[in-house]
């Protein structure tokens, strides 16, 4: 009947709207997503097409237009039926995860852990991200326990169940000693828990995986602030020269050259630093300090200002 | 050819009266640096803490008691030993105080089925009782353990050994059977050791790190290992009165607190191999520095001038770091953001 009605009045939303729901629901996803097209032509402004639109794309496997059409969704600010919503987020998850978008993803991910939801395609998305795979689920089935261990892991890790991560972590470093992403992963769980055999972790990681630039750039950072600067600095500017882009890698660069006594020089990349990731408090932290050092008084004082503004209005210990 | 090598470091000695011969075994950190070596051990940082059996302040206070949230505290010495007992209406029981924390003030890490805990209650030497310990106030105990004290992580546990100890860490793990009690001179002077066990050994010894050449931001860094950095309470967010015991956090947001000048760096006012000075008149001298006619300017982007105080030229301290009590607890902290103080003002930060 819709189907019928959209082709009598092809500018009628509501037709295109709930033929696109029927589809979806029937799992036909590349008609809903021609529908969801149709529907957003006429009500550009409605953030559940977009939605719609976006998780019909990621069905049939269109995922940079996936990502596109839900961040469009998300960024209407207008929040969709709760349920819609979760499903909207969960996928929003999993293509950024494949776009690289690492921390973003994880932090979407962990509130449907937080609520106890315990589902296949969650522990493949949380390992996936875990293991900095740009994939979704669906792309790999040729990983797969690989990818669920690393999930279930991360899944007890996020849920607090240590024994259960250690385990878990246990089999995954027994089963894949030569995988890349492997070390590095336990290493950013040994932070919390056991900081001195963090080193030791990220260095495995290096030796079978030379090409992670986050692995240098975390340990740089280890070195830089137990006071190694000597060790830190070529590894923090290696990964500097790799990533550019990378916010870590600044930050261990200029925290290595702080701690060297090179403020000045430290400066250029903390300020890269944050605007990499305006977000992060240590990077802030870290170019209040520099600046003070270097005896830039003004800016010192702004960016302590402003490290204690994000502070008190940000969760965090305390 | 060994002298020649050696000469910066003999030349000391001689100066001294001190053979410049190598002599095995017979070097000291005192033997060059006499006036910090008979100092430093007796000061709070010396000190650090009190292993069982020398207990000096549970030994002067045999016995403690405080009633708090349904239990009873009782600390007593018996002997060479203090006992730590905790009792309520379905039971007690007594651990063995090994490691008594601080000097005048005491809390106590005791030791519970392989764990390590921070006693939830502590001497004060300013009521000479017991009390909450600080930021444990608002834990509401369960149970007998719960009421004994706060499991600490491990690398907490690190924290409080490093900063009360000397050799209790060895690759970021605890070695208690090395520990020595208060903060060695290797403890800050990285490599102490090593140049000690060149003179001894003849061969030429590496200096340790001038820490008189840091700035005042480095050195607010380097004393804020123990003291915490600004970085760190930030980070914590241990924002408001709270934060009146962690000296570089208040002082690094002073307006006169400039990174690159060594006027307003830790050791221009404190003497790390003394005990601090209570009084406000003998550090009247380091505010003049920069805040009397004809005093240096401080050289530096945006830094605005020091202006001199239309009140008064002396006990400055007294108006402009005020005396202020912890929230949680009995003891009083000079406070280190060095301001103009309103009546009424809120706590900055």
């Amino acid at each position: 009947m819709y189907r019928q009605g959209v082709k009598a009045k092809p500018d009628w939303p509501e037709g295109w709207w709930f033929l696109g729901l029927l589809y979806y629901e029937s799992h036909s996803f590349n008609e809903g997503r021609q529908a969801f097209t149709e529907f957003t032509k006429l009500e550009e402004k409605a953030p559940a097409g977009w939605a719609y639109l976006g998780l019909c794309e990621f069905e049939a496997g269109e995922y940079e237009s996936a990502l596109t059409h839900l961040d469009r969704a998300i960024a209407s600010g207008a929040r969709p039926d709760p349920d819609v919503e979760q499903v909207l987020r969960f996928h929003h998850a999993l293509l950024l995860t494949r776009g690289g978008f690492f921390d973003q993803a994880r932090q979407e991910l962990q509130p449907f852990v937080q609520r106890g939801i315990r589902d296949p395609v969650l522990i493949a998305g949380l390992g996936l991200n875990a293991l900095e795979m740009r994939l979704v689920p669906q792309e790999a089935a040729a990983q797969r326990s690989l990818v669920e261990g690393a999930g279930q892991t991360v899944y007890s890790w996020i849920a607090g169940d240590s024994s259960q991560a250690e385990a878990g972590f246990r089999s995954l470093l027994a089963a894949f000693p030569s995988t890349p992403g492997i070390h590095y992963l336990y290493a950013t769980y040994l932070l919390a828990v056991r900081p001195e055999a963090m080193n030791g972790e990220l260095q495995r990681e290096l030796e079978v995986n030379p090409a992670n630039t986050r692995a240098r750039a975390a340990l740089a950072l280890r070195l830089a602030r137990a006071g190694d600067a000597a060790a830190a600095l070529p590894l923090a500017r290696k990964a500097v020269e790799e990533r550019p882009d990378l916010a870590a890698a600044q930050y261990a660069y200029g925290v290595a050259l702080t701690e060297a006594g090179t403020s000045h020089d430290a400066i250029e990349h903390l300020e890269a630093a944050v605007r990499l990731d305006p977000a992060n408090l240590a990077h802030h932290t870290a170019l209040a300090t520099a600046y003070s050092e270097a005896g830039w008084y003004e800016r010192a004082r702004l960016e302590r200002a402003e490290s204690i503004r994000m502070a008190r209005e940000s969760r965090g210990p305390g | 050819m060994v002298r020649a090598n050696l000469a910066a470091g003999y030349l000391a000695l001689a100066a001294i009266g001190f053979s410049a011969e190598p002599v095995a075994g017979k070097f000291t950190c005192g033997t060059c640096h006499r006036a910090e070596a008979q100092t430093q051990p007796k000061t709070a940082m010396g000190i650090g803490m009190e292993l069982a059996p020398h207990q000096t302040v549970l030994q002067a206070h045999p016995k403690l008691t405080l009633e708090r949230k349904g239990y009873t505290y009782t600390i007593e010495r018996n002997g060479d030993q203090s006992t730590y007992t905790i009792s309520d209406a379905t039971g007690k029981f007594t651990l063995p105080i090994r490691y008594a924390f601080g000097v005048r003030t005491q809390t106590f890490v005791l030791e519970y089925q392989g764990r390590f805990y921070e006693s939830m209650v502590s001497y004060y030497a300013n009521t000479g009782g017991l009390g909450a310990t600080v930021g444990d106030g608002k834990i509401e105990p369960h149970n007998l353990v719960e009421a004994m004290g706060r499991e600490t992580p491990d690398t907490e546990i690190n924290a409080c050994f490093g900063c009360h100890s000397s050799d209790a860490l060895t690759n970021g793990k605890l070695t208690l059977d090395s520990i020595q009690p208060g903060l060695s001179c290797e403890h800050c002077h990285a490599g102490a050791k090593a140049h000690m066990e060149g003179l001894e050994a003849g061969k030429p010894a590496p200096l340790p790190k001038k820490l008189d050449r840091l700035n005042a931001e480095q050195m607010s860094q380097f004393c804020g290992q123990c003291h915490r950095t600004w970085d760190d309470i930030v980070k914590l967010r241990q924002f408001g009165e709270v934060n009146i015991r962690f000296q570089p956090y208040r002082l690094a947001n002073s307006r006169c607190f400039v990174g690159d000048d060594p006027r307003i760096r830790c050791t221009a006012c404190h003497n790390p191999h003394a005990d601090p000075v209570r009084e406000s008149a003998p550090y009247d001298h380091n505010c003049l520095a920069c805040h009397s006619q004809g005093a240096p300017p401080v050289a530096g982007e945006g830094v605005p001038p020091a202006k001199t105080c239309p009140v008064a030229q002396e006990k400055c301290s007294s108006c402009h770091m005020p005396k202020m009590k912890l929230p949680a607890g009995p003891m009083m902290f000079s406070d280190h953001q060095i301001r103009i103080v309103h009546p009424g003002d809120p706590y900055p930060n």
